[in-house]
Parts: C-alpha cells; structure tokens; sequence
C-alpha cells in the first residue's frame, strides 16, 4: 500500500492501461485468425468432398 | 520577449480526461470493441454452420478453445468499458506553453556593463588623486561600501544602453550572468518545481472555476420552475428552474419514477435536462467543496538544464499522446513551442548598407540588432543577393541657361559611385537573448558581436551559454584611431521562410489513427457480413466458395492488424527513465479537495529544479467499485496502469494478462484432461491440435 506520509519519488512512469489492450486485442486477433483458419480448411474439405461426390455421381451415371 | 507577454494572461484550466476515448486511443478502443464484439457475434454462429456442414462434425472438439476466445473478447470489452468509465480531471501545468502559466520574470533590466574579455564586469576606482582608473582582469569586485561612497562605479557602455541582466542597483556587487543556480539570469524562462505545485495548489481555489450545465432546448419542453428533477443516479433535487444553469447533470426521471407499468427503468426512460458547459474543478455531483473520497496524482517533469528538460518532456508527451495537449494533430502544440525555444528556426534576413570600409560579412559572423536586441549567427550569405546598395541622392548643381545666368539645378546622383555600401541576404540561426528571442525589425542597425562571458548554470554541462556583446563597445570613447569598428548593417527586412522538411522519426510521428485507417469500420463491415450470413448457410458450391474467400481476406487483414499492434506496441514498450520524472501518488482520501491540496503541499522529496512542467490528475469516489474492487476512485486504477503502485499490489489488478489464458487452461484441463500448467504452455495452435488430432 501508499506510504502513510506521500513523498514525491522518481517514478519509471508505463502505460499497461495501453499495453495491456494491445496485448489482449493481439490475442484475440491472434486465436480469432486460427479459429477461422480451421473453419476456413473445414469449408475447404467440404467443397472438395462435393467435387469428389459429384465425379462420383458422373461415374456412377456413366457406367449405368 | 514576445513569448513573454503572450503568456501574462494566462491560467492553466482543469479539464476532464478519459482514457481510451481521448484522441488516437479512441480509435483503438473503438476497434478493439469491433474486434471483440465480432469475435462474439461470430462464435454465436459457428455452432449453426458447423451443423449444416457434416464433415464438420470433428471440429466440434474446439468449443473448449471457442469458449476462451469468447472469454478473450469479454475481457477486451470489460478492459474498454472499465478504462471509458474511469474519468478523471487533468490540471496541464507549463510555462512554455501559450495560455497556460504566467512565469515570472527572473531578469531585470539595467544599463549594459563593459566586461573585459575573461567575462568580468569592469569598474572604475578612484585613486588617491581623485582620478578614476579601470580594474584589471582578476581584481576583485569592489565592495558595497565602495560604491556607495562613490568611489566605485560601473564602467558602462557608451552610448548607454538598457539590456536584460544589465546592472542592478539594488544588487551591485552581484553579477545578473552569475550561474543560474546562484541566482543569475537564464536564458531560458524558469518555472521551478515549486512553482507548479504551488500551481497545482492554486487551482482548486478558483472560486469561478465550476461546472455549469446549460438547458438543453426550449425552456417550454422543460419540467416548470418549482418540480422535481433528477441527478445522474437517479436521485431527486428540489429547486429546478430552466432559465438558471446548474452545476450537475439533471434529468426529467430518476428512481422514484419507476412505477413498474409506465416507467419501468428510470435510466432507459429518462431525457437529460441539461449539457455540459463548462467542466469546472473536480467535484462530485458538481460539488467542488465535497469532503468526500479524493485521490491525486500529480506528476512533474524537472530538471536543472533545458535541453535534459527538453528531452524528457519529448518522451513524456509521447507516453501521453491521448490527452490533446500532446496531441500532435492540433497545430502548434506543446512540443513545438518547446523545439522553438531551444532550436529555433533559421531566419532569411537582407541587409542594406552593409558598409565595406569595416568589412562585410561572412558566415559565423555573431550579428545583433542594436535597438532591438536581436541576434543571430550568419550560416549563409544567399548566392546572388550581393549587389551595390542603390543609394540615390538628390543635389544642386549650378548650370548656366541660355541667357547665361548661372541658376541652381536638382538632380538625382548616385552616392554610392564606388560602391561602398552593399546589400546581401543572410540566413540567420537566431541566437535566443536572456529576454527571449527578438525580431529583426527594419531599419534597425545590425552590429558585429564578439563573447564577453558566459550565462547559464555553470555547474551543469551544456547549460552554459555565450554572452554577447557589440563588438569593440570598450572602445567607443577612445580615441578615433584606437577605437576598434564592427562589421556595420542596416536591417533592410525579414524574408519568410520556408520551413525545413522534417527529418524523421518526428514527434507524434506514430498516431493509431493514422496506421489503422478504418479499423472500426472494417469490424462494422464484417459484423454485417456475419449477419447477413446468418440466414443463408447453404451446402452451396458457391455460397461455399464465397465464405472461404471472405475468410482469406479477414485473415489477411487480421495479419494486417497484429504486425500493426507489434509496431505499436514497440511504441508503448517505453517505459519512461525516472530521472526527470516526478510523481507523487495521494491515494484515495476523505479530506475532500483541502486534503489533496494539504497533501501536495506538504509532499517532500522534490528538489527545486529551475525548468519544470507538470500534470495532476485527480479522481473523486465514485459509487461503483474498481479497479479488482478494491477501490471506488478511479485515481487508483491509473496509479495501477502508471506503473505508480509497488509490486505487490499489482495482485489486486483484475484485468490480467492471464485471464483468458487461463479460461482456456481451465477448459482445456476439463475437456483433455491435461495438466493445467502444461496447457497452459502450449501455443494456441498446439492446443487446437491436441483438440483435432
């Protein structure tokens, strides 16, 4: 706690108020951009299973 | 001198600051929320796309990790809903900065004193004859007693001339270029630590200086004279009149307006009766005598010489970039006043009649302003602009006419035939005097100057400065050919300049709204974006594509977005050295504004230092607790943030750095069942590995 009697000190003044937002906004960009890159691969497997589907479909429909 | 007198009138003001929506800030908070309430907007859908998409089914496996990131941007919104709510008064004390403090002048003028070239005042003692002889370089300066019998006196210039630390008669035997730490003139204006505090101490005693609020539209819409009104919290007040300001916020409703049917919450249904006018010293519910709950905390940057006092108060102003004066977005600011006082720029002058007989210029040449005391050193003579000076004189020449009288005829001559007088431009680096810097005022007559001594503090390095003076003054009573002649001007005018293109990195160089264009509305487009997709998630191939393309571009833009936070983060990184910096932290207290003005003025531990500016911010008690909960006076969050606190009570801080990390820790000891440190170590994406695989 403060000293009972205030005293002027030579201070090693920060800002964490602005780090501290940084840092966290950081983050969540950080975690937001990797979730996403998993649905991002997710929507991709889809769209290739699709594909596969649908060449599947054409074979099946060819060979009768 | 004219920096002087523009600051006589002036008073530092209170003002309201809050911090992460002040200037640049604002914008970061503004994003920062955009992020985090898109973040959220978006998880809320996820589960519904997930379903759609089968092959999705393994990804389910994350929610653990879903639910930290959610817990991430609740805490970025806690972060900027707490740092909004935090309000503080701020109290910007400086004297190098036009309407702020009246510093006093610490010089006096007097008739100018000959000095020898060690520096020393010359004086004249009579002798035994009654006959008067000059002192010699080393010996000493003559007593009081001496003077006052008249059998000393100051050798002064002749002709007379009236100069800044000219000699004092009150004072005689003290030299006014004595070291600045004894007592002797500066050439920089002096505001001492002191004289802020005393500062800090005087503003709360403004009697005028008082919230008002003003009506807000027609005095008809209003409650009438005479019915209830209602403060900020809902609390009733008698004596509403709309033609009268008042010193609170007010509204039309408050708690004992909730029926339950009609008004159900008071805050919702409320219309404010009044705005903000002037903000006014700290006060609680416009009471600016409250004895209540009050904290301080007041900062100084200080130091014995300018430049160190410059250099400081450069890094400084960045740190605090979020509060307007610093700003330097705002024209002139507070920096620039100070880079002009200790770096002024270089000035075009073109003299006239520069009179070759005693020499023309040259660069270094020291050149002052005989009446108005300007000075400055050549750095340029500009190419071309030395040319005869056209001198046209007008004289009678006798002429004989037609019938042979002789009559007297006008004509014009030129008198400068043998071109003795010269015109030329010179760039200037103007040399601040001990009253400041003096213009160059047209017809004035400019002078060669030669070093007699020295201003300054002379027990701090780089604090000592030339003192100039008219040379070859010594010799003006001499006899014509002992007399030495300075290189003589007429100042013709003072051209404008352009200014020099910055080097950088400049002052204020860095600013989030100028690297982040658009980051709010960035967030606002992609927040729209997910609602719009909310209702149409398809297994279409195209619906298909579309979302991975859209997820590429806000992952490039996420990229975008922490290279950016990185640089700025550098930026913040700095911690301000303590030397130079001076903060005094008056926790909360019960004595209401006499006891923060009892604290500050009777806080030790401050030297009084001859340059020094300084901020005070002061928070009152509010009802709601912060900052962990363990105080109800936002003054101590910002000792937290300041870095004021000691060590061990950083444990009280809510808002840490581990708070989402450990959310995630937690859930993930719950769904992998993992050791909890060893979660905690893995790097998100090991985590969603671990989760996939």
């Amino acid at each position: 706690m403060a000293e009972e009697e205030n005293k002027w000190k030579e201070a090693e003044l920060r800002r964490d108020d602005i780090k501290k937002l940084l840092e966290n906004t950081k983050q969540l960009a950080e975690m937001y951009s990797e979730i996403i890159g998993i649905k991002k691969t997710g929507w991709e497997n889809v769209l290739k299973a699709k594909v596969r589907k649908a060449e599947k479909a054409e074979r099946e429909r060819q060979n009768g | 001198m004219a920096e002087f007198q523009a600051l006589l009138t002036a008073k530092a003001e209170w003002k309201p600051h809050q911090i992460a929506k002040a200037g640049d800030l604002a914008s970061l908070a503004a994003a920062a929320t955009a992020l985090a309430e898109t973040v959220k907007t978006t998880l809320s859908l996820a589960s519904a796309g997930m379903e759609v998409v089968k092959l999705l089914a393994a990804l389910q496996n994350i929610n653990p990790l879903l639910m930290a990131l959610e817990a991430l941007a609740d805490e970025v919104l806690k972060q900027i809903r707490d740092l909004k709510e935090a309000g503080y008064w701020y109290l910007y004390v400086d004297p190098y900065y036009e309407g702020n403090v009246t510093p006093q002048q610490k010089y006096n003028y007097g008739f100018e004193v000959l000095r020898n070239k060690a520096g020393d005042r010359i004086w004249e003692l009579k002798d035994g004859s009654g006959n008067w002889y000059d002192t010699e370089p080393g010996d000493p300066v003559p007593t009081l007693s001496q003077i006052k019998d008249k059998t000393a006196k100051p050798k002064y210039a002749s002709p007379r001339k009236l100069i800044p630390g000219g000699y004092d008669k009150d004072n005689p035997t003290l030299d006014p270029l004595r070291s600045s730490g004894k007592g002797g003139v500066s050439k920089f204006p002096t505001f001492t630590t002191v004289e802020v505090i005393n500062e800090f101490v005087k503003a709360f005693d403004d009697e005028g200086d008082v919230p008002r609020y003003k009506l807000l539209g027609a005095a008809s819409d209003a409650p009438k004279a005479g019915e209830v009104v209602y403060d900020v919290d809902g609390n009733a007040y008698t004596g509403w009149d709309p033609k009268i300001d008042f010193g609170l916020e007010l509204f039309d409703k408050g708690q004992a307006s909730e029926d339950g049917s009609i008004v159900k919450d008071y805050v919702a249904a409320r219309k404010a009766l009044n705005s903000k006018k002037t903000v006014g010293k700290p006060n609680i519910l416009g009471n600016t005598k409250f004895d209540g709950g009050s904290g301080a905390i007041a900062i100084i940057i200080a130091s014995g010489d300018f430049q160190s006092f410059y250099d400081v108060f450069n890094k400084f102003s960045e740190m605090f970039s979020d509060i307007p004066e610093f700003a330097s977005d705002t024209g002139k600011n507070l920096l620039d006043a100070l880079t002009e006082i200790v770096t002024p720029n270089p000035v075009t002058v073109k003299l006239t009649q520069v009179d070759t007989n005693y020499q023309s210029f040259v660069v270094g040449d020291i050149i002052g302003g005989k009446i108005y005391s300007s000075m400055g050193e050549i750095t340029e003579i500009v190419e071309g602009s030395v040319t005869p000076t056209s001198m046209k004189g007008r004289r009678a020449v006798w002429k004989t006419d037609d019938e042979g009288e002789r009559i007297p005829i006008m004509e014009d001559y030129d008198m400068n035939e043998i071109e003795r007088w010269i015109d030329m431009e010179v760039v200037l680096n103007p040399i601040r005097n001990i009253d400041g810097l003096n213009p160059w005022i047209t017809g004035d007559m400019v002078l060669e100057m030669e070093v007699r001594g020295t201003s300054g503090n002379s027990e701090i390095v780089g604090d000592v400065f030339p003192n100039y003076v008219f040379k070859g003054n010594e010799t003006t009573e001499l006899p014509k050919t002992s007399r030495i002649y300075p290189k003589v001007a007429i100042v013709a005018m003072e051209k404008l300049m352009v200014l020099p293109e910055s080097t950088p990195p400049d002052f204020g160089g860095i600013q989030i709204k100028d690297i982040v264009p658009g980051w709010g509305e960035f967030f606002q487009l992609l927040e729209n974006f997910v609602l719009q997709l909310k209702g149409m998630i398809t297994d279409s191939g195209a619906f298909i594509q579309d979302m991975i393309d859209m997820i590429k571009q806000v992952q490039e833009f996420l990229e975008y977005l922490i290279k950016l936070i990185d640089e700025f983060l550098k930026f913040f990184q700095i911690t301000l050295p303590s030397q130079g910096v001076y903060a005094l932290y008056i926790p909360n207290q019960n004595g209401g504004i006499e006891g923060l003005k009892s604290e500050l003025s009777s806080a030790k531990g401050i030297p009084d230092l001859g340059y020094a500016a300084g901020i005070l911010f002061v928070g009152t008690e509010a009802d709601k607790l912060i900052a962990g909960g363990g105080s109800k006076n936002p003054i101590d969050l910002l000792a937290l943030v300041l870095g004021l606190l000691d060590s061990e009570e950083d444990a009280v801080n809510p808002a840490g750095d581990s708070t989402a990390a450990d959310a995630a820790a937690a859930l993930g000891q719950a769904v992998a069942g993992t050791d909890k440190d060893a979660w905690k170590d893995k790097s998100t994406s090991e985590k969603i590995a671990s989760l996939l695989f």
